[in-house]
């Protein structure tokens, strides 16, 4: 089943706020949290954490295609909320493709 | 019989640098390590660049066979950049097989090993921006018992993109070079107390630890080091470089001794580089010359983009997916780090690129204006020679590598950012890989103060499974070199080699890979099938 936007933005923040230990970084992460101007994100930063994600909910997600988009932007920043949206939908769309309607399993 | 290992990488080491070192009295460890073992030169892989050439050694497989390029890989359809993991490594690393077979085995610093394989042992793994290391040691709670470790320090021991990038596009100002040059030797000291720490702790049958700091000096620091092929040192604070270039040398000579120390005479140790070094004095901005020759055209962001005064464009990689306009691009380099030329194909027909039945002729073209490509400023040729993928990456994964693969009359890099100049001038002589590292070992039953003829990356892996008392697989391309065994070795102890086994399309330590990356693994693997006629 399909994961929801909160089981995946809880996956992040809880990864997001274990790596936090590690960085003395004090101020807490939050959905607003931009991955550049706040955490300081570099972009294979972005790629680690992606393939991260992929570990956990065990899919081949385009990354680069986010990273793209975000190097596209003017502030080319993006929030974690942002993050989330991107693997919640990619998540979704793999789980249709997956699992066509009117199928049965 | 099993010989306990231990593998030191020093990555881009050459001779031409350690004898002159040996010499001079800086290095004397090494200077006795050749005397009691065997060396010979390394040959690694085209292009000579690390991530490719550390994955061969550690799987004894040429590239299009495990198929590792670059530091990113480029999906045709999107044009988008990903880096490379350890899902992407088809067969076994010497890891693994080690581990598969009830030997511990440790690796520290290597490159392509995130995410971590479930060794039987432990992993940090190199390349690993500082922030993440904890995600990607292996096994679990390995980096909190690290951290304990007095002088413990993250951010120096992972990697800083911002640093790495100084390597290779230089240094603003003198200023840089010092704390730049003493933060490489601290953080070998800090792979070296890991390393202590583990091998006393738990030690593994194979251990493996990587130090890079050499490749990062000689990158930046080539003509402080190696002054001959530059120019004279003639102010103080580049008298001071090079004492500090130096003093990098000396300290990871006492390191190379403890680490030997620890392990004690019964134990096998191999150094080895994965490429070797040079002088190189240009760049050449292959884009620009695409462009030229009318097969590249730059999209209108281009021209606004701000690339900060960058030489080669480390830091711009993944950009080209704007940089260039699609419609009438047909040929284009991705990365700086590849020296690799992609062809836009137009597969279906309906697509801007090079028409599937024109390809052969339009890469024949291209390799034939390549190697007539000429220096406006001196009219020397630029390119020594030009590679297609089935010279240099035939295999069953060569698909995604790039078309064409250049090698430069002057050694050095390709710069993928627009320029005005085709061939840019550096302003100092900066190092650059070769094709030639190093390799010595010493040990039970080698040879003992003997120079043999030159290896093969790709023997290095057979002998560390001999050397651990492992059959050798059939997928390793290398050999086990018997020139570097004293003689009678291999009548005593022969050869052994894996039964013959069928195409593996994905290693073991993939198991933990998604169930996308299984099935494109199945598709490459049912392709092949077809292509040889297996089934329809």
């Amino acid at each position: 089943m399909n994961p929801s936007r909160d089981q995946i933005l809880d996956y992040v923040l809880h990864m997001l706020e274990e790596l936090r230990s590690d960085w003395d970084y004090s101020i807490p992460i939050s959905a607003k949290s931009r991955l550049v101007a706040d955490l300081t994100f570099e972009s294979l930063d972005l790629v680690v954490l992606g393939t991260s994600i992929q570990e956990h909910f065990k899919a081949q997600i385009p990354f680069a295609m986010f990273l793209a988009e975000i190097g596209q932007r003017a502030q080319r920043d993006a929030t974690v909320e942002e993050l989330v949206e991107f693997v919640y939908r990619q998540l979704a769309q793999m789980n249709s493709e997956t699992h066509p309607a009117g199928i049965s399993q | 019989m099993s010989v306990n290992t231990l593998l030191i990488g020093l990555d881009g080491a050459t001779y031409t640098v350690l004898n002159e070192l040996m010499q001079q009295g800086i290095m004397p460890f090494l200077q006795s390590f050749l005397a009691e073992g065997v060396r010979a030169d390394l040959r690694t892989v085209i292009p000579p660049l690390t991530p490719p050439a550390w994955t061969s050694l550690m799987t004894g497989r040429r590239p299009g066979q495990h198929g590792v390029f670059d530091f990113f890989q480029l999906d045709p359809e999107s044009r988008h950049l990903r880096f490379f993991t350890s899902h992407d490594i088809h067969g076994d690393t010497i890891f693994s097989l080690a581990s598969q077979n009830g030997l511990r085995a440790t690796a520290l610093n290597f490159p392509s090993m995130f995410p971590a394989p479930k060794l039987s042992g432990y992993v940090v793994p190199g390349w690993i921006p500082w922030k993440q290391l904890r995600l990607a040691c292996w096994p679990e709670g390995l980096f909190d018992s690290l951290k304990n470790l007095p002088g413990f320090n993250q951010r120096e021991l992972a990697m800083d993109i911002k640093l790495e990038e100084r390597t290779t596009e230089g240094c603003a100002s003198p200023a840089e070079y010092g704390p730049w040059i003493e933060l490489h030797t601290r953080r070998e000291h800090n792979w070296f107390d890991i390393f202590r720490q583990l091998t006393l702790q738990d030690p593994s049958a194979l251990t493996a630890v990587l130090f890079d700091g050499v490749d990062k000096l000689q990158h930046l620091c080539w003509r402080f080091i190696r002054p001959q092929d530059a120019r004279p040192l003639q102010e103080d604070w580049e008298h001071q470089v090079r004492n500090l270039c130096l003093e990098y040398f000396r300290r990871l000579d006492g390191i190379l001794q403890q680490m030997c120390a620890m392990m004690g005479p019964e134990t096998t140790v191999i150094l080895t580089s994965d490429h070797g070094f040079g002088p190189t004095r240009t760049a050449f901005h292959v884009n620009s010359w695409l462009e030229r020759q009318g097969y590249l055209s730059w999209s209108e962001a281009a021209s606004t983009w701000d690339t900060q005064g960058a030489l080669l464009g480390v830091s711009q990689v993944a950009r080209h997916t704007w940089m260039l306009d699609w419609n009438k691009t047909l040929a284009f380099a991705a990365t700086p780090t590849s020296s690799g030329i992609y062809i836009v194909v137009n597969r279906d027909g309906n697509s801007p690129g090079v028409p599937a039945v024109e390809y052969g002729a339009f890469r024949r073209r291209l390799i034939t204006e390549l190697l007539d490509a000429r220096d406006p400023r001196t009219g020397e040729r630029i390119v020594e020679k030009v590679w297609t993928r089935e010279e240099v990456f035939s295999g069953a994964y060569s698909d995604t590598a790039p078309d064409l693969t250049l090698t430069l009359f002057d050694g050095g890099a390709v710069s993928i950012l627009p320029s005005q100049d085709l061939v840019s001038v550096r302003p100092d002589v900066a190092g650059q890989h070769r094709p030639l590292g190093i390799f010595a070992a010493r040990g039970p039953n080698l040879c003992r103060g003997a120079q043999v003829g030159e290896l093969s990356i790709l023997d290095v892996a057979p002998m560390i499974a001999y050397t651990l008392g492992l059959a050798v697989p059939r997928e390793m391309t290398g050999r086990v070199p018997e020139e570097i065994y004293a003689s009678g070795t291999f009548r005593a102890r022969p050869v052994r080699h894996a039964a013959d086994e069928a195409p593996v399309a994905a290693s073991s330590n993939e198991s933990a890979a998604t169930t996308r990356m299984s099935a494109e693994d199945e598709e490459v693997v049912l392709e092949r099938l077809r292509e040889l006629g297996y089934i329809e």
